[in-house]
């Protein structure tokens, strides 16, 4: 390895733009979150008035607490239906059941098409007027559903939904580790005469559970972010009785929603993106200090 | 790798003999998942159907063949809701975020894997900062940086923050460039060859088929996002088909037809993606889990 300047021909176009456009809002978000600025003028230092706020404002805090218990509800699903969904499917194709092939291709599909589209896709099928469910509802004599209009289904329609389009991406992470267990294993197994059930539950399990980990962090990450199809589907409101309403949502309403007129307390926004943001931090850090407890030691 | 492991995978797994029940076993699974990815099917198919019938047709029914063909739904799409602009802002924004993203990432992967230097270490952390944080934390100081810039609205201003996502396709190209061998750039080196000749010379061309990998990754990223340009852009000459589909998924009962043709036209660049390079694609996806 050579020493000379010319390391810096390669890292300063990327270090450049990458802190003018991805750290610097960090910190200036949290700048942001102590001041009440408008948008406009000047921002005046006002402590943690902002973070006050969030938890003692009449209108404001109900709807964001609500936000943010839909957004606890979907990660338990992430935890306990989508992440072993998706761990099956990619034992199911590790085992190369019939048609595995066209199987991995066609479920992994959703995953690449936007979720606008996905989005449509749902109202082609759920929508109460005219979509085909209640299409097909009708034409058996049954009883129609207002499905994303009912806030007693909606929340379980998206989490099916997003796991119809997400689920690609876990399958070929879980897939991919299976793949990594070394071959000598799955032979000695076979030498031994291990039935399929012991060969899962005594070495495929142990071995692949802690690489789960990462692939559980991001799709934490994610959850807690989550945007896109309940806010296609929902309505800027989180659908009917705040059944679709996520922290992100919430954080869009008070600071964008309005369409940014001078009075919108950009501050405030801030202080909700770093209460998000800490809420993140805070589970992604207890999930961490549980998974480590699974970790399979060598 | 396990990129190439992936691609061994057809050769391994279970082969031993199986039990009268371990077959009937994986066949139900099997069949139980055919009709599970027949919702993509079915959905596909329909509005496939459906963006070339004629109103009175897709009125009776979405399902039922249609009885005449009319492409009047995608004229009215491409000409008159301007969804060619659309098209065109969606490639430049792909094509740009992602060859900027990939050449940047590329040059500081290789920037870290091959020099010595103080502070590197915390670079490779620094560079982490940029997948922890969701991009809906940092949204409104984009905003309002952006417009204070005067790029808000406008496709630099989306461009220049895809081009800043390197984070993921950087830690996946240092660990790339980690396993060439280091007599390549010696000889190369001896030679007199300068080392950002050799670099676009030799490592690029070399590390082709992961470069192919996370551009892939990426320029779906890009070609789906909804949330930046949400926010970031919207008037009507930056708006790209994404938002161009919102907008017709919300009035779905008065634009059927032209919804359906505005969703085909979206996924056709997509799924002919996605054909030609699954394989690809879902190794992408499993290179950005980092291990451990």
């Amino acid at each position: 390895m050579k020493k000379n300047k010319n390391y810096l021909f390669f890292i300063t176009p990327g270090f450049v733009i990458y802190t003018i456009f991805a750290v610097i809002p960090i910190i200036y978000v949290v700048y942001l979150a102590f001041t009440n600025y408008t948008g406009m003028g000047k921002a005046d230092f006002v402590g943690f008035e902002n973070f006050v706020r969030i938890f003692h404002d009449d209108r404001f805090t109900p709807a964001f607490f609500n936000a943010l218990k839909n957004n606890l509800k979907y990660l338990l699903c992430v935890w306990f239906i989508i992440t072993p969904f998706q761990y099956f499917l990619a034992y199911f194709f590790f085992i190369k059941i019939p048609a595995y092939k066209y199987l991995k291709f066609m479920v992994f599909l959703p995953y690449v098409i936007s979720s606008t589209v996905i989005g449509f896709f749902a109202t082609l099928l759920f929508n109460p007027n005219i979509g085909l469910m209640n299409t097909i509802l009708k034409s058996l004599g049954m009883r129609q559903n207002a499905w994303f209009g009912n806030p007693s289904i909606a929340f379980k329609l998206l989490v099916l939904v997003i796991m119809w389009q997400g689920a690609g991406s876990g399958i070929m992470i879980f897939y991919a580790n299976f793949m990594d267990i070394p071959q000598e294993i799955m032979e000695a197994c076979k030498v031994d005469g291990c039935t399929e059930w012991q060969r899962f539950t005594r070495i495929l399990l142990p071995l692949s559970l802690p690489s789960c980990a990462s692939i559980i962090m991001m799709s934490t990450i994610w959850a807690l972010g989550v945007f896109d199809l309940p806010y296609i589907l929902g309505g800027v409101n989180g659908g009917v009785g705040g059944s679709l309403d996520f922290a992100s949502m919430v954080f869009y309403r008070y600071t964008f929603g309005s369409g940014l007129d001078a009075k919108t307390n950009l501050g405030f926004g801030s202080a909700i993106s770093v209460i998000m943001f800490l809420f993140m931090l805070i589970v992604t850090f207890l999930q961490n200090k549980v998974l480590s407890k699974f970790e399979y030691e060598n | 790798m396990r990129v190439k492991k992936l691609r061994e995978s057809d050769k391994r797994g279970g082969k031993e003999v199986l039990s009268r029940r371990g077959k009937a076993f994986r066949w139900t699974i099997s069949i139980l998942l055919i009709l599970y990815t027949g919702i993509a099917i079915f959905v596909t198919v329909v509005t496939l159907l459906d963006s070339v019938k004629n109103r009175s047709d897709l009125l009776k029914s979405f399902i039922a063949i249609p009885s005449s063909v009319t492409f009047d739904a995608y004229r009215k799409v491409l000409f008159e809701n301007d969804f060619i602009r659309y098209f065109g802002n969606s490639l430049i924004l792909t094509v740009g975020g992602t060859a900027g993203c990939i050449l940047l990432s590329a040059m500081m992967a290789y920037g870290i894997a091959r020099y010595e230097f103080k502070g590197k270490n915390l670079l490779s952390s620094y560079l982490l900062l940029g997948m922890m944080v969701p991009v809906q934390v940092t949204i409104l100081p984009v905003f309002l940086m952006l417009k204070k810039m005067g790029l808000l609205n406008k496709l630099a201003g989306v461009l220049f923050l895809y081009i800043a996502g390197i984070s993921m396709s950087c830690i996946v190209f240092q660990k790339f460039f980690k396993t060439l061998p280091r007599e390549l750039e010696e000889s190369a080196r001896m030679d007199g060859c300068h080392d950002v000749k050799l670099f676009f010379r030799i490592i690029f061309p070399i590390a082709k088929p992961v470069i192919v990998t996370m551009a892939l990754i990426k320029a779906i990223g890009c070609w789906n996002d909804f949330y930046m340009p949400m926010i970031l852009l919207g008037k009507k000459n930056t708006t790209t088909l994404t938002l161009g589909i919102y907008r017709y998924v919300g009035q779905f009962t008065r634009y059927m037809s032209e919804t359906m043709a505005a969703v085909v036209i979206t996924l056709i660049p997509i799924v002919i993606l996605y054909f030609a390079f699954s394989t690809q694609i879902m190794e992408g996806m499993t290179s950005g889990a980092v291990k451990g």
